[in-house]
């Protein structure tokens, strides 16, 4: 069979080339596996929940809504639920969408921490930063699919920041919701599941292959010590069988803790909230929105003015502004931060305590705005947010880099030197 | 991060600890049980579970790493040492997937009867279902640790895959 396959194929030719790829060692590289399991996982689980979906808004009634009339697309999450394994399926779905953002997060941080951007990875980390934002976006655009009044109202607060971009809020809302999101607009559920199902994650395919074929071009950095066992070379296990070995465990401790939490937690029971009705209920959007839903908490609606005919009020400042300042300064970080040499290892955190510090005092940013999300719940004061998104995430800053410096004393600023014979010098 | 350490995988697992425990204790992020309502999460703690979720696998994933392939790598081939330990202990798991598969079934079957109404024990399911997938990882576990022959290798940098 082998060798029937090799003579029409080469076969063998692709396992010497591909399956014997090195693959360096190093704890830190499983975040990005991570987020590609979850991702897989979201199209294995999305897979059953398109066959028993239904992507409209008429009005439907049958025994599992008591011979309510609800709508379709509520009704079929009612089926799916009802499923044997269907609840856990769409559980399921639900979570691996939040661990991929949460690990594509933690992802990006490693490879800021490392300096993994830099020299000659700069274009890695750009489709990756559109990765982490395409993300977010397909599980914006999955929130409002199962159309109880949940869903319907925290989608909502996504749609009014979208409609509220100068000039073009009008023409993103038609393309995104094909016009005004509410419980009587038809269009807006089967629009939101065409780009949910077919646009975003064929996008999001396309990039993650070209992030993929990019890091085997220009392989990992390695940990430091490779350095020293040998000098310019990749050192790491073949792809087949070990490496294959190692991300056949991840994935299926991935899925195995995944689904037991996705079980014992279902993250987004419909009947909880019901079919849209005319009562709001007082929701939160997800926890990956709710930093921005804080700035805007705290933006004053008296900061408004009108230009050119469009309108610049606290949801373009909250909503759009900090967010795409935010994007573009990801962006920017591999040019600011410039090498003229390859970046072969990974830096150690603690010899760059600027950037470390930085990228700390940017965490307590997104702490303290998604504290402010919080602010009617927790009776905060809009001046106090202001010191806590603003001068908190400074002063930590500020802080880390004095004691990074303090404990590391005169070692910070250089990279650890390892001796190319003998043993290596200090470690982390 | 100088080598392949465990000293960043056990501080997730235990901020990962920390965080489902956030989201468990305070009251502001607990699950909401009100009289008559179906309990469902607040955003708050699902984003502190997903965390949790992240630095649990990353944690667990990291320690194993550093067990089945060492600290460092150094090229060359390294033959494994089969024992009857880890040959028992693979037979033994694999009746008790054998075993946990058959009651994963019964647990489907029993969620397709109309006269229970079609109830999910969902917990139940996913809990057996759950620990299938870990049974199965230990099981590749072992047999990558005691019976394949590890090899490092020292590629090329300017290596010509795939182009």
């Amino acid at each position: 069979m082998y060798r029937w396959l090799d003579d029409r194929l080469s076969i063998g030719k692709l396992y010497a080339k591909a399956f014997r790829k090195a693959f360096p060692v190093h704890h830190s590289f499983f975040l990005g596996e991570i987020t590609l399991f979850s991702f897989i996982t979201l199209v294995l689980t999305g897979i059953f929940l398109t066959l028993n979906y239904e992507p409209s808004i008429r009005p439907v009634s049958g025994p599992l809504s008591g011979g309510q009339e609800v709508p379709a697309a509520y009704y079929s999450i009612l089926y799916i639920d009802s499923l044997p394994f269907g609840a856990v399926i769409r559980s399921l779905h639900h979570w691996a969408a939040h661990i991929m953002i949460a690990a594509a997060f933690l992802h990006m941080l490693r490879i800021h921490l490392t300096g993994a951007y830099k020299n000659p990875r700069e274009l890695n980390w750009i489709v990756g930063v559109f990765l982490l934002v395409l993300a977010i976006l397909t599980a914006f655009t999955g929130y409002a699919l199962p159309f109880d009044n949940y869903a319907l109202t925290a989608t909502k607060i996504g749609y009014e920041i979208g409609a509220a971009a100068p000039w073009v809020g009008k023409l993103l809302s038609d393309i995104l919701f094909a016009g005004e999101l509410s419980p009587t607009n038809t269009q807006t559920i089967p629009r939101l599941y065409s780009i949910h199902v077919l646009w975003l994650p064929l996008t999001l395919i396309a990039l993650i292959s070209l992030h993929l074929v990019i890091m085997i071009k220009q392989k990992h950095t390695q940990p430091r010590y490779a350095e020293k066992v040998a000098p310019g070379k990749i050192v790491g296990v073949p792809l087949f069988p070990q490496q294959a070995a190692m991300m056949g465990i991840l994935f299926l401790v991935y899925i195995g803790a995944t689904t037991f939490i996705a079980g014992a937690f279902l993250a987004h029971p419909v009947e909880a909230f019901g079919p849209p009705t005319a009562n709001t209920p007082a929701v939160k959007p997800d926890w990956y929105f709710l930093w921005i839903y804080g700035i805007l908490q705290i933006i004053p609606a008296n900061w408004r003015f009108e230009f050119l005919g469009a309108t610049f009020g606290p949801q373009f400042w909250g909503g759009i502004l900090v967010p795409t300042l935010i994007i573009l300064g990801a962006l920017a970080i591999p040019f600011l931060d410039y090498s003229k040499e390859k970046q072969r290892y990974l830096e150690l955190p603690s010899r760059h305590p600027f950037r470390t510090s930085f990228v700390i005092g940017v965490l307590m940013f997104y702490i303290m705005s998604t504290l402010a999300g919080y602010k009617v719940d927790l009776g905060l004061s809009n001046e106090l947010l202001w010191v806590l998104v603003l001068v908190v995430p400074v002063v930590t800053g500020v802080v880390s880099y004095i004691l990074i410096k303090a404990i590391y004393g005169k070692e910070w600023n250089q990279e650890v030197q390892v001796e190319l014979r003998g043993k290596g010098p200090a470690t982390d | 991060m100088y080598r392949n350490d465990t000293v960043v995988p056990y501080f997730a697992l235990v901020f990962s600890a920390a965080l489902f425990l956030t989201a468990y204790l305070n009251d502001r992020f607990r699950v909401v049980h009100e009289a008559g309502a179906v309990p469902h999460l607040t955003v708050g703690n699902i984003g502190l579970m997903a965390f949790a979720l992240v630095l649990f696998v990353y944690g667990f994933i990291g320690l194993l790493s550093n067990w089945l392939e060492g600290s460092e790598l150094r090229p060359g081939r390294h033959e494994p040492e089969p024992s009857s330990l880890p040959m028992v202990a693979g037979v033994v798991l694999s009746l008790l997937l054998v075993m946990l598969s058959g009651f994963f079934v019964r647990t489907l079957i029993f969620a397709n009867n109309p006269e229970i109404g079609y109830y999910n024990a969902t917990t139940l399911q996913a809990g057996v279902f759950g620990a299938m997938m870990f049974i199965l990882a230990l099981l590749i576990a072992i047999y990558k640790k005691f019976f394949i022959e590890e090899e490092v290798l020292a590629e090329d940098e300017k290596g010509d895959f795939p182009w």
